[in-house]
């Protein structure tokens, strides 16, 4: 193992060392095929990042793009581009035969998926490899078994992993005897659903037969479908999960965990990696853990093992089965690019050595989203655009001036991404470079993630998947903030009033001639009211 | 003028101005704020220690500021007077967040009431119903049914009534 911090090449594979050795069903490939041309079946920030990895690697590229996304950032980082439809994600990035002919249109040899869209679809993956094509990431196989929640738990039980404590029955005695051996709260839930529905917590032994009933009747009226699910209920655990690659062929690595736990809707909003205040002990566990059900997978490419963590107790949560999201925080202590690694697995080069990590990394998710009014979705035009910079900030993003925020994909502008020796060290960064982030002509979430960066309970890792319920539910800017908007506001309107000519610019959405937008260019302070 | 943020009304008033700086009474409180401008069209505003790159534009009646990190959606109260003189609280409906038009409850020249029902949005899976906000007549329906829309996107628009109606207050964005 390399000790040394000298960066980069650290994960190149000596190229074709593995031939041939055929394993099992799922979906081991064999011996070696250079990659020469890769379609990117995604959009944004995930298709640049990954653009980039395969050019490094002397990969043509090739971006596909809905007719939403005609002027967008990463059909020109691409070597080709291909339009694959409408608007509409169905007909588009979730468009298998669409994906696939724009595959053969222009030579390409493998497809990357990304996360989100295709990336989890076990018939995408098996109809990449149908067709000929490499898929990067792991086999359909395995998809399948990691995709099914039932088959994930089964899993994780026969790997000795610890499940949340659970019975899939609504038979009060056996929740009795649940209660008795866990403890309380338990809650109830339709076996059949999910968002919430059908859900009773259950805080004592008296509540099990009234929250039965309700939870049947409200599963029977959502799904159609009675059957119950009962679980210990935990109440404040924090999100922890480890970074996995595997080869394909049985060698499965970790680098490293990561705490998430930070979410709004159950969904990420800040991740950070090592994850802060685990006993090394736990995080050895959560480690081997992973590794284990990775390892009993065969898995191939990058994945994320994600656990639940309550006191020093720990409960296997599923299995991402792709790259994910937050992948930067990991590569900026490993110094090590998961992209490449994938793409180097995927023409059967052996795995890397794991690199070692050094310091701590946050990433914060920028949203297109109101904050101060339930995180609500928003969508817009960006009228300017200011981005951080500096040693030890990256910032991942498919925003340029002019970009359209539309309500039909998912809503996430950027991803600042902060390095430190220390965590302290990567905090402060990070307050620093969200203070730089401006952006204007679509609401987001930049301020609100620079107040929990500094705020004291994230300074003091309070962190639960309540944390935002906890400390920042009635969040809003402050006053100096608002203060300065107002004064940006005043100056605008009374110029506005004056200059009423100086109104124009084009619109640069593709739906109507309508468009709501007054761009007033640049912001004059120089006309005396 | 009278702006709206985040649900709060505001008096504001520009009371000095020099080249590099203005004082604005914010609700009778006055605040100096030092003003630079940079070269990417953006303005630099400081007020006392904390200084901001700061950015603003227009959507319909609104003006979107960027300051720092933060975004604001501001509103003059202005426009909705002139309107509340002819008993109209609003002379249109546009959509309150990105989503799916899933029913319109009116159609072209009907006469509404307060608080009636006119379509229901679908967004986030959740079902918001927008409502006239003062009696009004059904000027325009600018969407129909299963159509998707974007925050700010105008779906119907209203004119005051042929009958006597009394000024309303205004009431709260949907």
């Amino acid at each position: 193992m390399l000790a040394s911090s000298t960066g980069g090449d650290r994960f190149i594979a000596p190229a074709a060392m593995m031939r041939g050795r055929g394993y099992g069903s799922l979906g081991a490939k064999m011996g070696r095929r250079t990659l020469r041309k890769l379609l990117v079946a995604n959009r944004g920030e995930i298709a640049l990042r990954i653009i980039r990895s395969a050019r490094l690697m002397g990969i043509a590229t090739v971006a596909v793009f809905s007719e939403a996304d005609r002027e967008s950032a990463h059909l020109a980082a691409a070597d080709e581009a291909f339009s694959i439809g409408p608007a509409e994600a169905q007909h588009s990035y979730l468009n298998i035969g669409a994906i696939l002919e724009a595959a053969d249109r222009t030579g390409a040899d493998a497809i990357h998926p990304g996360y989100g869209f295709l990336s989890e679809r076990p018939e995408f993956a098996r109809a990449v490899e149908d067709h000929g094509l490499i898929f990067v990431g792991p086999p359909a196989g395995v998809m399948e078994l990691l995709g099914d929640k039932a088959a994930a738990r089964r899993l994780a039980v026969a790997s000795g992993i610890p499940v949340i404590p659970g019975i899939e029955s609504g038979d009060p005695a056996a929740v009795q005897g649940l209660g008795a051996a866990s403890g309380f709260p338990l809650v109830v839930k339709a076996a059949a659903g999910g968002g919430g529905r059908g859900m009773r917590l259950v805080r004592e032994a008296s509540e099990i037969q009234p929250a039965l009933e309700a939870a049947t009747r409200e599963a029977h009226t959502a799904f159609g479908d009675g059957r119950l699910l009962v679980e210990r209920y935990l109440e404040e655990p924090r999100h922890v999960e480890v970074q996995l690659m595997g080869d394909g062929r049985g060698k499965v690595i970790a680098l490293g965990d990561r705490d998430c736990s930070i979410q709004r809707r159950y969904q990420k909003l800040l991740e950070e990696s090592p994850a802060p205040g685990l006993s090394e002990g736990l995080r050895q566990q959560l480690t081997d853990a992973a590794l284990r059900l990775a390892s009993r997978a065969r898995y191939r490419s990058a994945g994320t093992a994600e656990f639940l963590v309550a006191g020093d107790r720990f409960y296997f949560l599923e299995v991402n089965a792709r790259l994910q999201v937050e992948h930067p925080v990991t590569e900026m202590r490993y110094g090590c690019d998961l992209v490449g690694e994938q793409l180097r697995v995927a023409q059967g080069d052996a795995l890397s050595e794991v690199p070692m990590p050094r310091g701590c990394a946050i990433e914060c998710r920028v949203n297109a989203e109101e904050p101060e009014h339930d995180f609500r979705p928003a969508t817009g035009e960006v009228l300017y655009l200011h981005l951080p910079a500096g040693p030890n900030v990256r910032v991942d993003t498919s925003l340029q001036p002019g970009a359209v925020v539309s309500a039909h994909y998912d809503g996430l502008l950027a991803k600042v991404v902060c390095f430190g020796l220390t965590r302290e060290e990567a905090r402060m960064r990070m307050i620093s470079a969200l203070g730089e982030f401006t952006l204007a002509g679509v609401p987001h979430t930049a301020a609100l993630m620079r107040d929990i960066v500094a705020s004291e309970p994230f300074s003091e890792v309070r962190l639960s998947t309540r944390f935002i319920q906890r400390w920042f539910r009635d969040w809003q800017p402050d006053a100096d903030t608002v203060r300065a908007a107002l004064v940006a506001a005043a100056l605008l309107t009374g110029r506005d009033r004056a200059m009423p000519s100086a109104a124009g610019g084009s619109s640069r959405r593709a739906d109507g001639d309508r468009s709501p937008w007054t761009r007033l260019g640049h912001f004059e302070l120089w006309s005396r009211q | 003028m009278k702006l709206v943020l985040l649900g709060r009304e505001f008096e504001i008033e520009v009371v000095g101005s020099t080249d590099e700086s203005r004082t604005v009474q914010i609700d009778g409180v006055p605040v100096d704020a030092a003003l630079a401008r940079l070269g990417d069209g953006s303005a630099l505003i400081r007020l006392g220690e904390r200084s901001f790159r700061a950015y603003a534009g227009r959507l319909n009646e609104a003006t979107l500021v960027a300051v720092g990190p933060a975004h604001f959606r501001i509103t003059a109260i202005e426009g909705v007077r002139l309107r509340q003189a002819r008993g109209l609280a609003s002379a249109e409906v546009a959509a309150p967040m990105p989503g799916k038009v899933l029913r319109i409850l009116v159609a072209e020249g009907d006469e509404v009431g307060e608080g009636q029902p006119l379509l229901i949005l679908e967004a986030m899976k959740t079902e918001t119903t927008l409502r006239a906000e003062s009696a009004a007549r059904v000027k325009r329906i600018n969407v129909s049914a299963g159509q998707t829309v974007d925050h700010g996107d105008l779906l119907i628009e209203l004119s005051p009534t042929s009958g006597p109606s009394a000024p309303e207050a205004e009431a709260p964005e949907s």
